[in-house]
């Protein structure tokens, strides 16, 4: 079912994915850009285009090992924030966010310049406004825009495949039409070559619209061959359209007439193909720059959402709409700063050589990043798709080299703007998410480098382990240390953490001046933990987070240490209402992608040691739960283990086993799928009808009952089940409740993995 | 022998607030199997609005509130661009008897631009379709 619903979640083919990309590509840059372009560098820019393309196809290489990979919304903010940490995350994060913002202007103001004096010049009353009818035109589409996005309104895939497909064949009768018409090209390169490499900076932009496909990963059919298929077709379809268009128009009109054009494309237009080629060819204008700005808003939508999810940034933005289903926050916060981008009027030029500045950082930083997952390979990393041997390591390398050469070749106030954004983020990084950042490793915490820590943590086994009460922690910190002293002796570590719990309406930092003392205890807490620890001889970690809500992060925990095991304590309390075992419980027990468990303490000396039971039924959990319970004798010094079953009195099945006999075969069965037969372990096969009551009867007489969770939830939030949960409260006993890894909750990344494991 | 309206519900659900609504209401009556439906709207063809990961967050949220007032149920999570579709083809999967759904108000405005889901379910449903009262009443 699970694997049958990850297909249905995908529904992007090549060629909508294709189309989407391309519906990006081709934009303002296209109508817009050869003006400036041909004033910069001449005929040369063709050569700039070009170059532009051939930085891209390196970027698109990368991102799509990435992103086949990590098939993760917020693209290569994504990436780069798990690879590199949040200090880079925050640039990144914050400049893909401001280069889509300013190419969004910038698409805008081509929009208006093309409605008006483009339009103009057929429909009289939208001739003559002027630079302020210009910008008065972008404000409104852009306005209209963000509304389109909030609303949710549904753009359809065959009216996206009409306008794309439509426009590439008026770019394709342009090129046709204006070859035949025989161009001649003046000087081909009249200001020399650092021009043309620094007209690659001004066009980039251009090229900026595959990166949408990364970010639409998780929704493509098939992504190991068309994500990379789509991203290499979008790249290079229209850079070769790009190169295409600067020939015919740099050999058409002279320089200095083009230079001057607000509509380049439309007056090269006229010259072969008349008034009616011009009218489409300015049709075909205001129709691109709309679908990319469209495109545009809503890809910057996610990458606020994935630095919210990443407490890079106030999760707040990330709000759903509860009737429009859609991310109305972060994309009104998107639309107002391209409205001021628009309404500030920076020129038209340099909107767009932000955006290729903030987009070549971001590349520069992705070809890094897939170095750094190549060589630390993580377990999670397992992209479908990889840069091909004989070009792995040069396309990153280059790609990084070329990014930065780039960069460097722009204009001073483009660096300045460009730097002052890298700058905020880095700010923003020490200022709100070094303390915040819940995703990565390095934040919003005192880590306390353990020294019997491995340098190399890869296959160790880890054990997380909330804890919250000075009094419960040294049994749970015990009873986590034999579960990893039954995996590794030597490497297994286990990872204590503490959450202050922030409520919503106090800000963060607010919060924590006052609450000195809680913060104090947290540090006592952790404390002692380390202290336990070397009493144990077992590796510990600690880790400190404030934040907003406790399970989530520690789910964010166990993903990020890659845990194979997460064991909590529990009150034995069921709450009413909202939730069925606690507000942190019910999420993690639910969700964490390892084995899970839950520990309701008994009396003093009987926790996880003395006489212990596990219960041996034929639920799906039940070995591990025996596992467990072998675990904890193991590591105690003088405990037993019983495994009980209980079989009704009267036995209807055709067998010819009493049914105590069927009992032990159980029994027998589980051990072996336990993998504990080896250890001694006494069984015990009780008659009863009444199942729930026997097991109860028959816990009080041990010190600690081990049973596993018998809802193997296919859906997260399902806790352990009824009759773990009824002994739990029931049995005055030490209760350990034990389940395996989840089965379905992480969604595609782990379905894709296992789906690539065979 | 006829079969009773409410012997296996399908409630759909659209986040966790309106999760935990419905439950409410629903407890208030008798009842028999219930599956909770969630649907995750596609672009089918255009990216989606919401990030997919976030969507099902959306989805597993609803789920839990639900659990808190009734945990015995079925959930369903559908992708699918049309609502009131991947609605009514998870009844006819799971042989529902009825749909069970509360309606949202909001002005006529609100309702045009989000579809009108409810007038659709009641109009194209192939089953009984069973609106549940905005507060409960009978107590």
């Amino acid at each position: 079912m699970s694997e049958n619903e990850q297909e249905l979640a995908r529904d992007l083919g090549f060629l909508e994915a294709y189309t989407i990309g391309l519906g990006t590509m081709i934009g303002a840059g296209i109508f817009v850009l050869p003006s400036i372009a041909a004033e910069q560098a001449g005929p040369a820019s063709m050569v700039s285009f070009f170059g532009g393309g051939l930085v891209s196809l390196l970027a698109a290489l990368s991102l799509s090992e990435l992103a086949t990979g990590m098939p993760k919304a917020g693209g290569s903010y994504y990436y780069v924030n798990r690879a590199l940490g949040p200090f880079f995350g925050s640039i990144v994060g914050w400049g893909m966010w401001a280069g889509l913002t300013f190419a969004s202007a910038f698409y805008m103001i081509g929009f208006g310049q093309y409605l008006l004096p483009g339009l103009g010049e057929y429909v009289g009353f939208l001739a003559g406004w002027g630079q302020i009818g210009i910008t008065v035109a972008a404000l409104v589409m852009a306005a209209i825009l963000t509304g389109v996005n909030y609303y949710g309104v549904k753009e359809t895939g065959s009216l996206q495949n009409v306008i794309v497909l439509s426009l590439v064949g008026l770019i394709l009768a342009f090129l046709a039409l204006g070859i035949i018409s025989g161009p001649t090209l003046g000087e081909f390169n009249p200001n020399g070559w650092p021009a043309v490499a620094a007209t690659i900076g001004t066009v980039y932009v251009s090229f900026i619209g595959f990166e949408v496909i990364a970010t639409s990963a998780e929704e493509i059919k098939n992504p190991s061959r068309n994500l990379p298929l789509a991203m290499i077709a979008a790249v290079v379809t229209p850079t070769l359209m790009y190169v295409g268009v600067m020939f015919v128009s740099t050999g058409t009109l002279s320089i200095e007439a083009l230079a001057t054009s607000k509509i380049p494309v439309a007056d090269v237009a006229t010259e072969f193909m008349g008034t009616i080629g011009a009218l489409v060819m300015i049709v075909g204008a205001v129709l691109a720059t709309v679908s990319s700005a469209n495109a545009s808003i809503l890809s910057a939508a996610r990458v606020n959402f994935a630095m919210g999810r990443d407490r890079i940034l106030v999760n707040w933005l990330n709000e759903v709409h509860d009737r429009f289903r859609t991310p109305y926050r972060a994309i009104t916060v998107t639309g107002i700063i391209t409205l001021v981008l628009i309404a500030v009027g920076v020129g038209v030029g340099t909107l767009a050589e932000v955006a290729s500045f903030m987009y070549l950082v971001t590349y520069a930083l992705v070809h890094v990043a897939v170095v750094v997952l190549r060589r630390a390979n993580p377990d999670a990393y397992e992209p479908s798709f990889k840069i091909p041997v004989g070009l792995y390591p040069i396309v990153p390398i280059l790609g990084f080299v070329s990014c930065l050469a780039i960069l460097v070749q722009m204009n001073l106030i483009v660096q300045a703007i460009g730097t002052v954004i890298i700058v905020f983020g880095v700010l923003w990084y020490f200022g709100y998410a070094r303390d915040r950042a819940l995703s990565t490793s390095l934040v919003g915490e005192a880590i306390a480098p353990e020294p019997t820590a491995m340098a190399n943590g890869e296959g160790r086994y880890r054990v997380v382990v909330p804890v919250a009460n000075p009094e419960t922690e040294r049994d749970l910190l015990r009873m986590a240390a034999a579960s990893a002293h039954a995996h590794e002796d030597e490497q297994a570590e286990v990872i204590a953490v503490n959450v202050i719990e922030v409520p919503r309406q106090t800000s963060l930092t607010q919060d924590l001046t006052f609450e000195e003392e809680r913060v104090e205890r947290q540090q006592e807490l952790l404390d002692s933990a380390r202290d336990i620890a070397t009493d144990l001889d077992i590796g510990l970690r600690t880790r400190a987070i404030v934040g907003r809500d406790a399970g989530s992060i520690i789910l964010d925990v166990i993903e990020e240490e890659n845990a194979d095991h997460v064991l909590l304590g529990w009150q034995g309390t069921r709450s009413r209402r909202e939730h069925v075992l606690g507000s942190t419980i019910d999420p993690v027990i639910g969700r964490a992608p390892c084995d899970a468990t839950l520990v309701k303490l008994g009396p003093e000396d009987g926790r996880g040691e003395g006489d212990i039971i596990a219960l041996a039924g034929e639920g799906p959990h039940a070995p591990v739960a025996a596992q467990r319970a072998a675990e904890f004798v193991s590591a105690a010094d003088d405990a037993s283990l019983t495994l009980l079953n209980v079989q009704p009195p009267e036995n209807d099945s055709d067998e010819d086993l009493s049914p105590t006999e069927r009992g032990e075969a159980v029994i027998a069965e589980l051990a072996e799928r336990a993998g504990i037969e080896y250890m001694s372990y006494d069984t015990k096969v009780k008659l009863a009808e009444d199942t729930e009551q026997a097991i109860i009867e028959v816990a009080q007489e041990y010190d600690t009952v081990c049973v596993g969770a018998t809802r193997s939830g296919a859906i997260s939030q399902a806790v352990f089940g009824s009759l773990p949960e009824k002994i739990g409260a029931e049995v005055p006993q030490t209760v350990v409740m034990a389940r395996g890894p989840e089965e379905s909750p992480m969604s595609v990344r782990e379905a894709i993995m296992r789906r690539l494991e065979v | 022998m006829p079969e009773s309206l409410t012997n296996h519900l399908v409630v759909p659900v659209v986040d966790e607030e309106d999760a935990r609504e419905t439950a409410r209401i629903l407890d208030d009556y008798e009842y028999g199997r219930i599956t909770v439906v969630h649907v995750i709207e596609k672009g089918e063809g255009v990216p989606d609005k919401l990030p997919l990961e976030q969507a099902e967050q959306r989805a597993s949220n609803a789920f839990g509130a639900f659990r808190g007032f009734i945990p015995e149920i079925d959930t369903e999570t559908a992708y699918r661009r049309d609502v009131v579709a991947a609605i009514l083809d998870v009844a006819a999967d799971v042989d529902a008897s009825a749909i069970a759904f509360r309606p949202r108000g909001g002005n006529r405005l609100v309702q045009f631009l989000s579809g009108d889901t409810a007038l659709k379910l009641v109009t194209d449903a192939d089953r009984p379709v069973i609106a549940l009262p905005e507060e409960t009443e009978n107590e």
